[in-house]
């Protein structure tokens, strides 16, 4: 059930192995994963789009201030760490100056980030009937819960600005690999949300698990805390972290200092890879079963 | 798409391939409630899978219309979800020449909470029309369905029926050559079911196939060519309409669970 819908790039992967191997071998990899995966997407951006937009719409439709309380929201939230981190414990030297922004800058991705897992572990459960006449992929669902999150850090990427003009802190030019994070998040939020969503579909006990999961995680990355204040020889384990790289970049514009070594970068970039390809396969597998559950 | 797979040069409108397929128990039975707790109590777990179709094999030709006949449980259903895509066989496999829309329970796709033309754009959106394609053409949809007093009102106070008609017309809106239809090819009284007639008999006359699990046995007779009957997993009989229907227990309409959802309580 691997291969479902590619009956013809198996033998292409395989067959001409003994020749020019790695060229074929790539070339095949990238056409499945377009067909089966960016291409899929693609093709439905239209509806994507309106699925994606009126989740928003019907998300802040009932509030008074509407859009607003995605930048006030997290505003809050943030002010309130920042007050018990810098202010009430700020004997303990934590992160780097101004410390309001070194926080905002890496807490709202993370909150991008545990939206939209969190969320995905409700997609395939609760009223999937929809399903039982959806011609569209049904990876779309996931897509679709992901860019909702994404939409709402977009909305409160403002506070990062406001933070930047009251510190009179400004990026250097390494603020460029921000997009590069942004990108490398979808693709990790793809990847673990296609397999929170299908597993906890069909074992409902695992969004307890990934809830318990993200917690404990909100601790273990250096949200509240900079990389260098992990101590080294923990620091070996936590580049396996795939959110310690990811934070790093989008820290790295302002304090050149957060990042990790190269090879430490690339650990995490294969962390990442692989987490993508396992949330993948894993939906592969799952998708007739939960096509049944709908 | 990924598990939708057109395969324009087969030479059939719709080819099951040795296909098997089973359920959880809890989708097969009404799993809900007391009689299913008591069912788990006694050992029964829901999530045991029951086989619903064994090593079926089948096609269907452009342009015919086939009644999917059976009892209460024979899998008429998931025939016509595998027939479409929205559901994947255990084993063999399904090709389909061109795109099958599914025409379900209205149920399942509606979104009450929301206006009638925003359900026109979703339930277009999953039938895999693009947003300017519906626009295109919303005014024959709203014109068909007879929505527009309720265009931009919650769909949740327009009148049942007109759900019904709503999920209908948008299926037939995508223009599709195969449709899988479960409760009615036909929808609505009078006047509606006429325009319903004459819509349904122009496009099968200009080549398209349907896939037809209705209880109306006269909308069968009338317009069907071919009779499939399952019964046990597999299809027992593929026969005229007339002699299918002699498979089927006349009195099988006054089980309450089969009525067909065509009520007017407007």
């Amino acid at each position: 059930m691997l291969v479902p819908s590619s009956k013809c790039a198996v033998p292409d992967i395989y067959a001409p192995c003994q020749t020019s191997a790695c060229a074929l071998l790539r070339s095949a990899v990238w056409a499945r994963a377009y067909r089966t995966g960016v291409g899929n997407v693609w093709k439905n951006r239209q509806v994507l789009r309106m699925l994606v937009s009126r989740d928003l719409q019907r998300k802040y439709r009932n509030f008074r201030l509407g859009y607003l309380w995605s930048i006030l929201e997290p505003l809050g939230m943030t002010t309130v760490l920042w007050f018990v981190f810098s202010v009430l414990l700020g004997g303990r030297k934590l992160g780097e100056q101004p410390y309001f922004l070194f926080l905002s800058v890496a807490i709202l991705p993370w909150w991008w980030f545990t939206k939209g897992i969190s969320a995905s572990t409700r997609v395939f459960r609760g009223n999937i009937s929809p399903l039982t006449i959806s011609l569209l992929p049904t990876e779309i669902s996931v897509v679709r819960v992901v860019l909702v999150s994404m939409a709402d850090f977009a909305l409160s990427l403002p506070i990062i600005l406001i933070a930047m003009v009251i510190t009179w802190t400004f990026p250097g030019p390494l603020i460029l690999l921000f997009p590069v994070a942004i990108l490398v998040q979808v693709i990790l939020m793809y990847g673990v949300g296609l397999f929170v969503a299908s597993v906890s579909a069909l074992v409902p006990d695992f969004a307890r698990i990934v809830r318990i999961v993200m917690r404990a995680m909100f601790y273990l990355t250096p949200v509240l805390y900079a990389i260098a204040n992990i101590p080294a020889g923990a620091r070996d384990i936590a580049v396996f972290n795939p959110l310690v790289s990811i934070l790093g970049l989008y820290r790295i514009g302002f304090w050149p200092t957060e990042s990790e070594g190269a090879v430490h970068f690339a650990i995490g970039l294969a962390v990442i890879a692989v987490f993508t390809i396992v949330g993948i396969i894993t939906f592969r597998r799952l998708e007739p079963r939960i096509l049944k559950e709908a | 798409m990924a598990r939708i797979r057109i395969e324009p040069e087969l030479p059939y409108a719709v080819e099951f391939d040795r296909v098997s397929l089973s359920m959880p128990r809890s989708k097969r039975r009404g799993g809900q409630g007391t009689r299913h707790r008591i069912r788990r109590l006694a050992g029964e777990s829901s999530r045991q899978q029951v086989p619903v179709f064994t090593d079926v094999s089948v096609s269907i030709l452009p342009g015919e219309s086939v009644a999917i006949l059976g009892g209460v449980k024979s899998g008429r259903e998931e025939f016509l979800r595998l027939a479409a895509g929205t559901l994947v066989p255990d084993s063999g496999r399904v090709h389909r020449q061109d795109r099958v829309v599914p025409i379900l329970d209205d149920s399942r796709c509606l979104t009450p909470s929301y206006t009638t033309r925003q359900n026109i754009y979703l339930t277009a959106g999953l039938l895999g029309m693009t947003p300017e394609e519906t626009t295109g053409r919303l005014d024959w949809i709203v014109d068909m369905a007879q929505a527009g007093k309720w265009l931009d009102s919650y769909l949740r106070g327009a009148p049942r029926n007109m759900r019904q008609r709503l999920v209908w017309t948008v299926s037939m809106a995508t223009g599709a050559r195969i449709f899988a239809i479960e409760k009615s090819l036909v929808i609505g009284h009078g006047e509606f079911m006429e325009r319903c007639w004459s819509h349904v008999e122009g496009i099968r006359a200009s080549g398209v196939t349907f896939l037809v699990a209705s209880d109306e046995r006269e909308v069968l007779e009338r317009f069907c060519d071919r009779a499939l009957v399952l019964r046990g997993g597999r299809i027992i009989a593929d026969t005229s309409v007339e002699e299918g229907l002699g498979f089927i227990r006349p009195a099988r309409r006054t089980d309450p669970t089969e009525q067909p959802d065509d009520r007017d309580d407007n």
